[in-house]
């Protein structure tokens, strides 16, 4: 049998029960696709405790913020709390695509299931990318329902263009989930270097403050860029289309870039766990 | 050298640890390797796990491997499977380099790895079956009746719909079985597949594989600590020892890989000085001390036989027991690696 032609005619004529003589169809990356979310989506739906956890420790420590903030600034917090708030939204999808992926991959490591992955006609790699996909999609229902949240806790009101919001965020935290790539390909070659690399969402404050400093090469980091596009977005309301081309395409070329950056380093990373020895050695 | 050149080069005394104890490939070769060799580290800590193996896997055999710890078996299958990229040598899949063509190579072949969940705990059997058959290239929808049959053979209909964490650790490894058949693959590589079973159900799952092998007329490269796994499953042995190929045949082969007989004496004659005596002879392998006198363990054959009952008739020895001791693989394993006891 080859990728081509994957049947495999159960060989009959034995002394037990006759097999069936079903005929395979090929899958193709249509079939990967589905059963890749779908895979995600059971995980997702039957033990939502993750999930559920999550938005109450990112909700407590957002009003920890925002009432301890209140107590000690005042004003100047109530100011800037439509800021703040678009930044925590950042701040919780990226740490969520961030982790989510570099994890995942770091449990595949360790079940064994990556090995397995790998030597199938797809190989991990396309396996990976749709469990981002999936990751992204889920990080937006839990961070829009903690952004539902905050807006309530505040009684702020946003500009919530759903399409200009989805396509920018989603363009910003595409450059994390690059990274999040990067990190499982040092957990693979690493094995239990996890909570360290969890340290870096830390940083992500810094890159979603960067627009704050306003040096231009820091709009070639990760979020950064993305960041002052979602809080025009958000809080002055500009429709993706009244942005700039040469914003758009800043926005598209570090998502994609860093997206196949990390990428690149989860290949290398691999086959270089592969060269010592040590994919499935947990 | 390829592995087709080896014709000529085996021995024909079967399992002899010899220069070249491989057998030769042929037209039927499903898995094909040659001259692999893989080390681990540099420099003076350099270990080498494996050590220019060739050999050659004839389509619907089931082949298993077998050697002590270390000797480099799970190296051999991983590097066979790509998860390990080996320093040099060639490994062919149905006629296909398996480093030019992963893809192409492997699209027929999956793996049940030592110590891996090898599937998703979160997921159904079920879920799991059509997981594995899509990745490895099968479009479930087209499976389902297969998967019914899997899932009847191996005892598992009844768990279908319940998730693979919520089963006993028997039950968890035939999903893994299951699994890995689910997508159809005709090559599979099984490392340990017993390993933690207790008794019971490790002769199941030995039972239900041999089936299966015979159904769906699979190729299956086995490597297990068990002896009585490899015994009952395989129709080939492949012994390997600190990287290399020791012997590669039939365990029919193996089981009358030479012509000595195997007895165990008993008798109250035999105290302390005359057991140390008997040891100075070669074809006493072992001596115990029993309450009352002693028991030998000879390996001769007839000549030395005939001697040694003549010396002990001599020595006035009345003996009060002779049994024929069975050779099994365990025996021949142990003779081949020259290792003392089971810790294999």
């Amino acid at each position: 049998m080859t990728a081509d032609e994957p049947g495999f005619e159960p060989a009959g004529g034995s002394d037990t029960e006759p097999a069936d003589r079903t005929t395979p169809r090929r899958a193709g990356y249509r079939h990967l696709m589905r059963a890749v979310l779908y895979r995600e989506y059971l995980v997702f739906v039957r033990y939502p405790a993750n999930a559920v956890g999550g938005i109450v420790v990112a909700l407590f420590f957002f009003a920890l913020l925002f009432y301890g903030g209140r107590m000690v600034a005042g004003r100047a917090l109530t100011d800037s709390i439509e800021g703040i708030i678009v930044g925590y939204f950042l701040w919780t999808l990226s740490v969520g695509a961030y982790s989510s992926i570099s994890n995942d991959i770091g449990s595949e490591v360790q079940w064994g299931t990556l090995e397995r992955h790998v030597m199938t006609p797809f190989g991990f790699a396309p396996v990976a990318l749709l469990k981002g996909v999936a990751k992204l999609v889920r990080t937006f229902l839990t961070s829009a329902l903690i952004l539902a949240v905050m807006l309530v806790m505040t009684g702020t009101a946003l500009s919530l263009n759903v399409f200009t919001v989805v396509t920018v965020a989603t363009l910003t935290v595409v450059s994390v989930l690059g990274l999040g790539f990067a990190a499982g390909g040092i957990t693979v070659l690493y094995k239990r270097v996890g909570n360290w690399l969890n340290l870096l969402q830390f940083g992500f404050i810094v890159l979603i403050s960067a627009p704050a400093f306003d040096f231009g090469w820091a709009r070639l980091l990760p979020l950064a860029h993305g960041s002052a596009l979602l809080q025009q977005a958000m809080v002055d309301g500009t429709r993706l289309w009244e942005f700039s081309v040469v914003d758009l395409g800043l926005l598209v070329g570090v998502a994609a870039g860093y997206l196949v950056g990390g990428y690149l380093v989860f290949q290398a990373a691999t086959r270089r766990a592969r060269q010592l020895g040590v994919l499935g050695d947990y | 050298m390829t592995a087709s050149e080896l014709v000529g080069e085996t021995d024909e005394s079967a399992g002899q640890a010899t220069e070249s104890p491989v057998r030769p490939a042929s037209d039927d070769s499903v898995v094909v390797v040659d001259g692999l060799r893989k080390s681990f580290g540099s420099g003076g800590g350099a270990v080498t796990a494996v050590d220019g193996v060739s050999l050659a896997i004839e389509r619907g055999s089931v082949v298993g491997f077998l050697g002590p710890n270390g000797a480099g078996k799970t190296t051999l299958i991983k590097s066979i499977l790509g998860m390990v990229i080996p320093d040099e040598g060639e490994v062919r899949i149905d006629g296909v380099d398996a480093r030019a063509s992963p893809r192409a190579a492997y699209a027929d072949v999956d793996a049940m790895l030592e110590g891996a969940r090898n599937d998703y705990w979160r997921l159904t059997v079920r879920e799991n079956l059509r997981y594995f058959a899509t990745v490895s290239g099968v479009d479930p929808d087209s499976v389902t009746a297969r998967h019914d049959r899997l899932l009847e053979r191996l005892d598992l209909a009844g768990k279908a719909d319940v998730a693979v964490r919520d089963l006993s650790r028997g039950m968890k490894q035939k999903v893994s079985l299951a699994s890995v058949l689910a997508g159809g693959a005709s090559v599979l590589f099984l490392d340990e597949p017993t390993l933690g079973l207790d008794v019971e159900s490790s002769r199941t799952l030995q039972r239900e594989l041999r089936r299966l092998v015979a159904e769906e007329d699979l190729t299956v490269i086995l490597s297990s600590h068990n002896m009585d796994v490899v015994e009952t499953v395989c129709d080939r042995v492949v012994i390997m020892s600190e990287g290399r190929v020791i012997a590669d045949d039939t365990v029919d082969a193996l089981l009358r890989t030479d012509d000595s007989h195997r007895l165990e004496l008993t008798s109250v004659d035999f105290d302390d000085a005359l057991r140390a005596a008997l040891t100075e002879r070669p074809a006493v392998v072992r001596t115990e001390s029993l309450e009352r006198g002693g028991r030998i363990e000879l390996r001769a054959d007839s000549d030395e036989l005939y001697a040694l009952f003549a010396d002990l008739d001599e020595r006035g020895v009345r003996l009060d027991d002779i049994k024929s001791v069975d050779r099994d693989l365990e025996t021949a394993f142990f003779d081949l690696t020259g290792i003392d006891g089971p810790d294999l």
